[in-house]
């Protein structure tokens, strides 16, 4: 009896383990992400412009020394307005080789989703390649839209990384 | 023949000896530590030819290292390992256990005898003879030496043992200074070759002593007797000898007063210096220098291993056992460290920011009132120091001197001389001047050529010098020194300098302009273009032409400035200043609409501000300048840069010259911020390379500030 359980729980726990997303919102929408790659959430300051750069490419800040570029999310994905206000925030990420800022309009909460709450995302033409998003998170009534952050911020379209 | 030699400035020679050493020593541990940990893993049955190649190798560069330096105890001793290493990697030999230990036991005995020769107490190592018999008997495929290590070697020992406790008394000498007078033996020999070989090892080795046989009657036919004056120690000796003889063969004794032989049979009183470290004790313990030694383990032991027990008390001091360095006693401590680059970068980061929040704080502080913020402001201050000198210190770390980069020239000044015919004494100074790392790597390519071009077309044939009133020996002095913030390197040589009016007229025949009014400095720039060389015969040394403009290039491309200065006749001298280091910038911050940019100030020719009848327009929208009698193409930033304009009133109205790879561009900017020191950032790191921008810098108000890359903006103008 005892041995079934303990054989049996690694397995469900695997399986079943909740993961845990840091949710933030732009505009309308409440996205998350895999809070392990989130490395510091600070306020906005005015970066220094970067000429030639799309346009939601912010610029470069200091960060401790380290410069790092400014990604407007809210740009990104055509959000219907982008001003920046005492509530704007910036997620500063730690991806695998390198140092990037996002720019959203709030940091609401750090959610653990199971497997079993993300729905596939739907087939539809998006702003949003879908391959960098993982899934829907159904909490209730509200949708969560989780990304693939590593994989978003490294697409060529978004014109971080040198193409090669 | 070339003359050459080093004259150093400011450190001896003697100190540049001893930084080898340390390189060495330390790279002779770290091998022995490897090798130590690949021995102690190695799988005796299915050892790969990898592994024991990794062994092989270790032992190979401390072997090499230790010969170049001439610590023959320990090549000789590398040399043997080398040879079972090398048979077991060719699979002439399977390795078994016994090797591996007495391989272990022969890196500890070149650990303890680097550490003698580190601390300078030499002579004073563990003996090595016995490990180099032994690891000779294994290469010759001894089964004896099967058996546990001292087990061969044993035995013969135990037969004069006990001769040796008679006259104890004759080795307490052994170590006294000054030369010795002793009476060597050697008996038992198959061939009288082997004496022969001993005798002459006395004539091959300076200052090791005289020899002379002695002729008695009642020396046998396999016997020969010396009569050795010497300063070194038994042991010394017969370590030197057992390349020819065995060691019991060899019996060394103090000279009587008399001169006369004894005549007893050379056993008797003779001194076996090993056994004179043991003491009464049953002899095959006495040899228990080595962990594993067979016998049960008896009182007098552990004395033996020390050979500093009572009865020997007058044992030599030269005998320290294997055991006694390895027991720590010896061991001087590491005075460096190697450490990854990257955590040195990081360090150098992390002060780059403490050093902007200070200025930070001292800004904001400034304000305060000094009567009731006294405490606050002297520990701010107190901040202040410590920051510079935490600053200078991380930045020190990568810092190495100069000398690492002098030291190549003498030998190829020494080959290249001898190569012209040319006499060329080599005179370097300051080459403890420090600099970063990373430009000190880049830097010796572009000062390699330089000498090389002193040596080849600025020193004369001796008899050209003799003829102009100069010592035939000409010489070439390459000095380094800092100033200011920057580190400035000269090549001097007192040969027969650059001709003005040939440079100029080789400067028109292929078609450059110039005038005969030029100023001699522009003039000695002319040989920076490239294809350009006024070397009558092209060498294999130089002349074609290809070269200082790659230096000029290389330079530049390290932010430093290269300047000639020469007179014909009397000799010229090339002065190349570079940055001290590549992390920090001298920078010039140029304000366009509410945007900073940074211009590498070793590209800033000059500025002025502009009138605007200079500027005209060429072609639909190409702007070209004229300054003093020279059109130049205007880069207008705001529009390189699309910068925003929110002041429609100011325009950009300041003019800075730069000039890159050759070519001189005029940047249309707002205003003229300041020059600073800026610390240079990788943009790539977290982001892609930007055109036109090569870096960014953190101001002083934390804000990011790009840094301009001149060399892409002149190529830009060009189309």
């Amino acid at each position: 009896m005892n041995d079934t359980v303990i054989t049996e729980k690694p397995v469900e726990a695997a399986d079943q383990r909740a993961r845990e997303y840091l949710t933030f919102r732009l505009d309308q929408e409440e996205y998350g992400i895999d809070i392990l790659k989130v490395q510091e959430i600070r306020g906005y300051e005015p970066p220094t412009r970067i000429a030639n750069a799309p346009d939601f490419i912010k610029g470069v800040i200091n960060l401790r020394g380290t410069i790092v570029p400014i990604v407007d999310m809210r740009l990104k994905f055509n959000c219907s307005k982008s001003n920046y206000d005492a509530f704007t925030v910036v997620i500063v990420l730690n991806l695998q080789h390198r140092i990037v800022g996002i720019v959203v309009d709030s940091v609401s909460d750090v959610m653990s989703l199971k497997p079993d709450q993300i729905r596939a995302a739907p087939d539809i033409d998006s702003v949003i390649d879908p391959e960098s998003i993982l899934g829907l998170g159904a909490l209730d009534d509200r949708m969560l839209i989780l990304l693939d952050i590593e994989k978003l911020m490294t697409s060529s379209d978004m014109g971080l990384v040198a193409v090669a | 023949m070339a003359d050459v030699h080093q004259d150093s400035g400011g450190a001896g020679t003697d100190i540049d000896l001893s930084q080898f050493y340390q390189i060495f020593f330390e790279e002779a541990g770290e091998n022995l530590d490897q090798m130590e940990q690949m021995l102690l893993n190695l799988n005796l049955e299915t050892a790969d030819d990898e592994e024991l190649n990794g062994i092989f190798r270790c032992a190979h560069s401390i072997k090499g290292g230790a010969a170049t330096f001439g610590f023959s105890d320990v090549a000789e001793l590398t040399h043997k390992m080398e040879s079972l290493l090398d048979k077991l990697r060719r699979h002439e030999l399977k390795p078994t256990s016994v090797m591996v230990d007495v391989l272990l036991e022969s890196a500890d005995a070149a650990r303890a005898l680097l550490a003698c020769h580190q601390s300078g107490t030499v002579g004073q190592g563990p003996a090595t003879a016995d490990l180099v018999q032994r690891i000779q008997a294994i290469v010759a495929g001894d089964a004896a030496a099967a058996a546990p290590p001292p087990a061969p070697v044993a035995s013969p020992v135990v037969a004069v043992a006990p001769v040796a406790l008679t006259p104890s008394a004759a080795p307490a000498s052994a170590e006294a200074s000054g030369v010795r007078h002793l009476i060597l033996r050697l008996s038992k020999l198959d061939h009288a070759a082997q004496a022969d070989a001993v005798a002459e090892l006395f004539r091959d080795i300076p200052g090791l002593g005289d020899i002379k046989p002695v002729l008695a009657p009642d020396i046998a036919a396999n016997e020969r007797v010396y009569d050795v004056q010497t300063s070194s120690s038994n042991e010394d000796l017969l370590d030197l000898f057992a390349f020819h003889v065995a060691r019991e063969q060899v019996s060394i004794q103090e000279a009587e007063p008399v001169a006369t032989l004894p005549p007893e049979p050379p056993s008797a009183e003779s001194v076996k210096v090993e056994t004179s470290v043991s003491h009464p004790t049953p002899a095959a313990e006495g040899y228990g220098f080595f962990d594993g030694a067979p016998g049960a383990p008896k009182p007098g032991d552990s004395a033996a291993k020390v050979a500093v027990a009572a009865p020997a008390a007058e044992a030599p001091k030269a005998m320290h056992s294997v055991k006694a360095p390895s027991a720590g006693a010896l061991q001087p401590e590491a005075a460096t460290i190697r450490v990854a680059i990257s955590k040195v970068d990081q360090l150098i980061n992390l002060v780059g920011e403490l050093v902007i929040t200070q200025a930070m704080l001292a800004q904001n502080s400034r304000s305060l009132d000094p009567t009731v913020y006294q405490q606050l402001l002297t520990g701010l201050s107190d901040l202040d120091r410590n920051t510079r000198d935490l600053q200078e210190s991380v930045m020190s770390i990568r810092m190495i001197p100069m000398s690492i980069v002098f030291s190549r020239f003498p030998r190829m000044l020494r080959d290249l001389a001898g190569k012209l015919g040319k006499k060329v004494d080599f005179v370097t100074q300051g080459e403890a001047t420090e600099l970063d790392k990373g430009l000190v790597e880049k830097i010796t390519d572009p000062l390699t050529h330089l000498v090389r071009n002193s040596c080849d077309h600025g020193i004369e044939m001796p008899q050209d010098r003799v003829r102009a009133g100069k010592p035939e020996t000409g010489t070439i002095t390459l000095s380094a020194a800092h100033q200011g913030g920057s580190i400035v390197i000269e090549v001097r040589d007192d040969g027969k300098g650059m001709s003005r009016s040939k440079i100029l007229a080789k400067a028109r025949e292929r078609g450059m302009e110039v005038s005969d009014s030029m100023p001699d400095a522009e003039v000695w720039q002319l040989i920076f273009a490239p294809g350009f060389s006024t070397a009558e015969v092209v060498t294999d040394v130089s002349g074609r032409g290809v070269g200082m403009d790659v230096v000029k290039r290389n330079i530049t491309a390290l932010n430093g400035t290269v300047e000639i200065e020469s007179a014909e006749g009397y000799g010229m001298r090339v002065s190349v200043r570079l940055p001290l280091t590549l992390a920090i910038m001298d920078g010039m911050s140029v304000g366009v609409g509410n945007e900073v940019y940074i211009l590498p100030l070793s590209s800033v020719v000059e500025s002025f501000q502009v009138r605007s009848e200079a500027v005209s327009t060429l072609g639909q929208d190409s702007r070209v300048v004229k300054v003093r009698d020279e059109y130049m193409p205007v880069i207008e930033l705001e529009k390189v840069f699309q910068v925003p304009r929110f002041n429609t009133d100011k325009t950009s109205d300041m003019m800075v010259v730069i000039e890159a790879d050759g070519s001189r561009v005029v940047l249309l900017v707002d205003e003229l911020l300041g020059q600073q020191q800026v610390v240079v950032k990788n943009l790539e790191s977290n982001y892609r390379k930007v055109p036109n921008v090569s870096g960014a810098t953190i101001l002083g108000d934390g804000k990011v500030a790009l840094i301009l890359d001149t060399a892409a903006l002149v190529r830009r103008s060009r189309h």
